[in-house]
């Protein structure tokens, strides 16, 4: 790692008063992030998933371009106006059954960020694709020591079977390492901030760290020469299995190798998180900030956020909503059902706004970190009572270095695929490819 | 619309006799319906879907091809196909002989195809499994995957192979894990020598280990540990290796119970630790078929009744090779030992969704009653009753029917039970009251319900799921939309009989709500009641196969008599599931028709299940995998 031109995070973090405050991250980049010239903040990249889709004449806004007014539910992100682009249009064709049958829930999850079929599985050879986040993450998960982060609000399984015939795996992660391994998302913020900050404690500072990283490789090497002679002797799925064990060994070495010094302090004054709150409302917002945090202190560039999973049924008594959010989106036209369901869509825009509320009060030389940010809050069902997967509830917020033009609605031909996008951002963080999903070209006029 | 009801319900009940079915002749009864109506899209060159079906000319054909012929019948059965916007579509009748005739001709086919145990992929220990292995190898007990990220589920259960993967994340956590566990089982002796031994070391040396004869401690001690920690005999290259690793410390300058921490450490994370091979001497051959050894057939054992790694008794038989001479005493002896517990709490957790209680929220508002001890103490009822079924070795059935039940002064008085003080569980009569079995109790009845009312679709659904193993079809794709309706009065169950006018609706309804209906007496928390939206409740309904019944009580004896193999093979099957860690297979329709035998002998004891499923073909052996294939 070349490192040699910035100051230690550690040093520098250690005399700040608060974390809120932060100033510029300059001078603690790494070299490689400021090269071609331009002192440019890394872009960084997330995704927040809403599940169960939206009442759709309360979801979409007026007029197109930068003449547009807020439409109820997105009301919330009033103040954020100027750094945001609203999509319509936008659609993932692989969520529909394609032949399938029911299981809408489980396959929008799934194809939310892979564009991809989930293949119809309770368990065996469960397979859907690579995932946005994590096509990024092997191009420029490197340069931070975490390639990515995973998040979600949902720490269980319900028990008993998933939707329709669909495994779990496909309905409670959104990041998909390869096509058959999803990463499987933190949801209690102690332990994301633990990761975070794991060598961040003092009393584990003084022991010798350098050691104890010593004979970790010890182990890591260790394991992998076990693995490997096991190798020959696997048929072709406990082979598979031995491979993801192999990946995230090696994955665990790459991290040790770069420097043992790599993790962050804490910035002094910010507030340890205890543990899951249970009201979700401050759960959603605590996971933010370590969304947030993660950005601020560049442990990662790339986050997923499983806001709730598709077809959750958690209730809302306190916005005096009765009933679970999956029954209520299927509304039957009932006006009180949808009246209760907006109440819900408009509450998850609050909890984004305040995220974004958060990334913006961080500054980043003359900007801000939410000017530094591409961050798409959506879901892959666009009308929950009808489990449409076209003219999907997409925002996407921050101008991403200025890669994407912001403060205007964007109207694209219906159909088009949400993959598009995804080329757009790949695009923009580095990671280029030729198709990705259900992908059929880039999307125009984003910039 | 009455009219297109009375039709709708005249043609739902055409139904076509076993005897009658196996008459049926594919190429003068099937073929021509696959011709008038699937062939203009899957047949005569055309494939949508790259499904072609004029290839199949004979019900041997049929056989072969079962794995599109499943699929095919359940888009058949679920009215996906042909696809609703075709004008012609098959009537009820074209439709059910369709429908019955595949299930009938696979399930010979199945009944009478060659004998195969399927394979098991292999398997990661879970959450559960990595606690309590930790238990019982390290001697400590703090439960250190707390933190670890959940396990995916699939086939309904938190154990299956395929669906538990490896992540980075999740390899961060073993590490931390692992130096965690290392340094609490292996105290360190201070400046003067001495230590405060830890349970594990007392287990592992005699203290205090003499200077010149810690090399060969250390090396009894590493083949020891490793034959139990990976749970197989290891080999002296493994010794070796391991030996290295841990001299590495002491060389460092690190003391004796240094090493002994680092080979510890390096062991838990090792994949031969943290997933449970079957090594295979031929593992692309799917005909080398061949029984477990007695090492792997003792962890299979303790993983399925304790969640955890086999004890030094089984061990010390299978070292004399005497496990499967003793299988009947040491399943007895295991499931009574308290670590079954484990089989307790994680099968039903899973295969009731007990589990699921400890996430819903009901309506604070509506019920203010309901609290976290509640919420602890209903899970602990149905949990008492099955660890009682399991203890007492009784009869399978009582889950659905007992006339009693195990509850304390809190839960007595929710019940409205008298002469229950004290926070204790104990066993309770429930005659003279309206319940009975598992689906009366408040933990099934709150987690079959919405957070603010009860859900009759739920309930009937979880019935159909869980206790018949025969679920509905999936909701229809695109699920019509129901008029606005005016505000709806009256009772829920009268606002759903107006729901279920719509006709697509209603196929499949039919079969979910008069089960539900029956438990309308009893509230989204499971509290009694005789009125709902001011209106008396009318527990009274029909099954869509005819039986009738006036409430709870009514549908228990149906369930438990009339449908009693329907459960007990509903069971069997969640059973084998958890206990292979796998789906089930067609070819293992055998193996469930012989446990379904023996339980029949013998009035459906709780070991002749378990003793049914450890020596079942799927259990007691295994074979290669077939070539991935990409149906």
């Amino acid at each position: 790692m070349i490192r040699s031109t910035h100051i230690p995070r550690r040093t520098f973090l250690r005399g700040l008063g608060t974390a809120l405050a932060l100033p510029a991250l300059e001078a603690m980049l790494p070299a490689r992030a400021l090269a071609a010239g331009s002192a440019k903040f890394p872009t960084r990249m997330a995704f927040v998933y809403i599940p169960n889709g939206v009442i759709p004449e309360k979801w979409h806004v007026k007029g197109k371009g930068s003449d547009f007014q807020f439409s109820h539910i997105l009301e919330p992100l009033k103040s954020h106006r100027e750094d945001l682009l609203i999509f319509s249009g936008l659609a993932h064709t692989k969520a529909r059954s394609n032949g399938d049958g029911a299981g809408d829930h489980a396959r929008a999850n799934a194809t939310f960020l892979t564009g991809r079929q989930a293949r119809k599985t309770a368990g065996a050879d469960i397979r859907v694709g690579v995932s946005v986040d994590q096509l990024a993450a092997q191009k420029i998960g490197d340069k931070t020591r975490l390639p990515s982060l995973e998040l979600s609000s949902d720490g269980r399984r319900m028990s008993g079977n998933c939707d329709s015939g669909y495994s779990c795996a496909y309905q409670f992660n959104l990041a998909w390492k390869s096509e058959s391994t999803p990463l499987p998302p933190e949801s209690d913020p102690r332990l994301v901030f633990e990761r975070l900050f794991s060598n961040g404690k003092d009393s584990e500072r003084k022991e010798s760290s350098l050691r104890r990283e010593r004979y970790k490789k010890s182990i890591l090497d260790f394991v992998l020469e076990d693995a490997k002679s096991l190798e020959k002797k696997l048929g072709y799925t406990d082979k598979r299995k031995l491979d993801e064990y192999l990946t995230s060994v090696r994955e665990l070495e790459k991290r040790v190798a770069a420097s043992p010094n790599s993790s962050v302090d804490l910035p002094e004054g910010f507030n340890v998180p205890a543990g899951k709150p249970r009201d979700f409302g401050a759960h959603v917002r605590m996971m933010g900030d370590m969304m947030a945090l993660a950005f601020q202190t560049d442990s990662t560039r790339i986050a997923t956020y499983l806001l709730a999973h598709d077809g959750d049924n958690r209730s809302y008594p306190h916005l005096g909503v009765k009933g679970g959010h999956h029954s209520l989106s299927h509304h039957r036209n009932n006006s009180r059902n949808i009246a209760d369901l907006t109440k819900i869509n408009r509450f998850h825009c609050e909890l984004f706004a305040h995220f974004l509320d958060r990334l913006k009060s961080i500054k980043e030389g003359d900007e801000t970190l939410l000017d530094h940010s591409m961050i798409v809050y959506g879901g892959a069902i666009g009308d929950g009572n009808r489990h449409s997967h076209h003219d999907l509830p997409v925002v996407l917020a921050g101008n991403a270095n200025g890669a994407i033009r912001t403060g205007r609605h964007a109207v694209y031909p219906r159909e088009t695929p949400m993959s598009n996008l995804f080329l757009n951002m790949l695009d923009i963080m580095g990671a280029p490819t030729q198709r990705m999903g259900d992908s059929t070209g880039r999307l125009k006029e984003l910039a | 619309m009455k009219f297109i009801i009375t039709i709708l319900f005249l043609l739902s009940a055409v139904w076509v006799s076993a005897a009658d079915l196996a008459k049926v002749s594919f190429e003068k009864d099937i073929l021509p319906i696959l011709e008038e109506h699937c062939f203009s899209c899957h047949g005569e060159g055309e494939a949508k879907g790259d499904l072609s079906l004029d290839g199949f000319k004979t019900a041997s054909d049929v056989h072969r091809g079962y794995k599109i012929w499943e699929k095919v019948r359940k888009l058949v059965l679920a009215n996906e196909m042909p696809p609703q916007k075709k004008k012609k579509r098959p009537d009820a009748k074209q439709r059910a002989l369709l429908t019955d005739w595949t299930r009938h001709t696979l399930d010979t086919f199945y009944r009478t195809s060659p004998p195969d145990p399927g394979r098991v992929t292999v398997r990661r220990l879970n959450r559960v499994e990595y606690n309590n292995t930790i238990r019982d190898l390290m001697r400590v007990d703090f439960k250190p995957a707390k933190d670890f990220p959940a396990d995916d589920s699939g086939y309904g259960f938190d154990n299956i192979g395929d669906v538990l993967t490896m992540s980075p994340l999740l390899m961060e956590k073993y590490f931390a894990a692992a130096e965690e566990i290392a340094a609490k089982a292996v105290a360190v002796s201070d400046a003067d020598g001495r230590i405060a031994a830890t349970p594990f070391q007392k287990f592992h040396f005699r203290y205090p280990v003499p200077l010149k004869l810690r090399r060969n401690a250390a090396e009894e001690f590493v083949r020891t540990f490793l034959t139990r920690a990976y749970r197989r005999p290891v080999r002296a290259e493994e010794v070796r290796r391991m030996m290295l690793l841990a001299k590495q410390v002491v060389d460092d300058g690190g003391s004796f119970e240094h090493g002994i921490r680092m080979a510890v450490a390096a062991t838990l994370v090792s994949p031969h630790f943290l997933f449970r091979w079957e090594l295979d001497g031929a593992p692309k051959n799917p005909k080398a078929i061949r029984s477990l050894n007695e090492h792997e057939l003792a962890s299979r054992l303790s993983y399925f009744i304790w969640n955890s790694m086999p004890d030094d008794a089984l061990l010390k038989l299978v070292q004399r090779g005497h496990l499967r001479k003793n299988l009947p005493a040491q399943i007895r002896r295991m499931l009574r030992d308290e670590k079954a517990q484990s089989l307790v709490t994680n099968f039903t957790g899973q295969w009731l969704q007990l589990r699921d209680l400890e996430i819903l929220q009901p309506d604070k508002r509506l019920f203010a009653t309901f609290n976290n001890t509640l919420r602890t103490e209903m899970r602990r009822e149905t949990e008492m009753l099955f660890a009682h079924v399991m203890r007492d070795n009784r009869s399978v059935v009582d889950l659905l029917n007992a006339d009693y039940t195990f509850v304390n002064e809190r839960l007595a008085n929710w019940y409205g039970l008298k002469n229950v003080k004290g926070g204790q569980f104990r066993r309770v009569s429930l005659k003279g009251t309206p319940r009975g079995g598992v689906l009366t109790h408040a933990s099934v009845l709150t987690l079959t319900s919405d957070p603010n009312r009860t859900s009759p679709v739920k309930r009937g659904k979880y019935v159909l799921e869980n206790i018949l193993g025969t679920p509905p079809p999936p909701a229809p794709d695109n699920v019509p939309e129901l008029e606005a309706a005016a505000e709806l009065k009256g009772t829920l169950r009268q606002q759903m009989v107006k729901h279920r006018e719509n006709p697509v609706c209603a196929s499949c309804h039919q079969k979910m709500d008069p089960i539900g209906f029956a438990f309308e007496n009893f509230d989204a928390i499971g509290r009694w009641r005789t009125m709902d939206n001011g209106e008396p409740i009318n527990a009274a309904s029909q099954l869509d196969s005819g039986e009738k019944f006036r409430d709870a009580a009514g549908l228990r004896k149906v369930l438990a008599v009339r449908k009693r193999d329907l459960f007990v093979r509903c069971l069997t099957e969640k059973m084998l599931t958890f206990a292979l860690g796998r789906g089930l297979e067609f070819h293992d329709k055998r193996a469930v028709d012989g446990i379904m035998k023996q339980m029949e002998r013998d009035g459906f004891k709780f070991e002749t299940l378990v003793m049914g499923i450890v020596k079942s073909l799927p259990f007691d052996m295994k074979r290669g995998e077939e070539g991935v294939n990409d149906q």
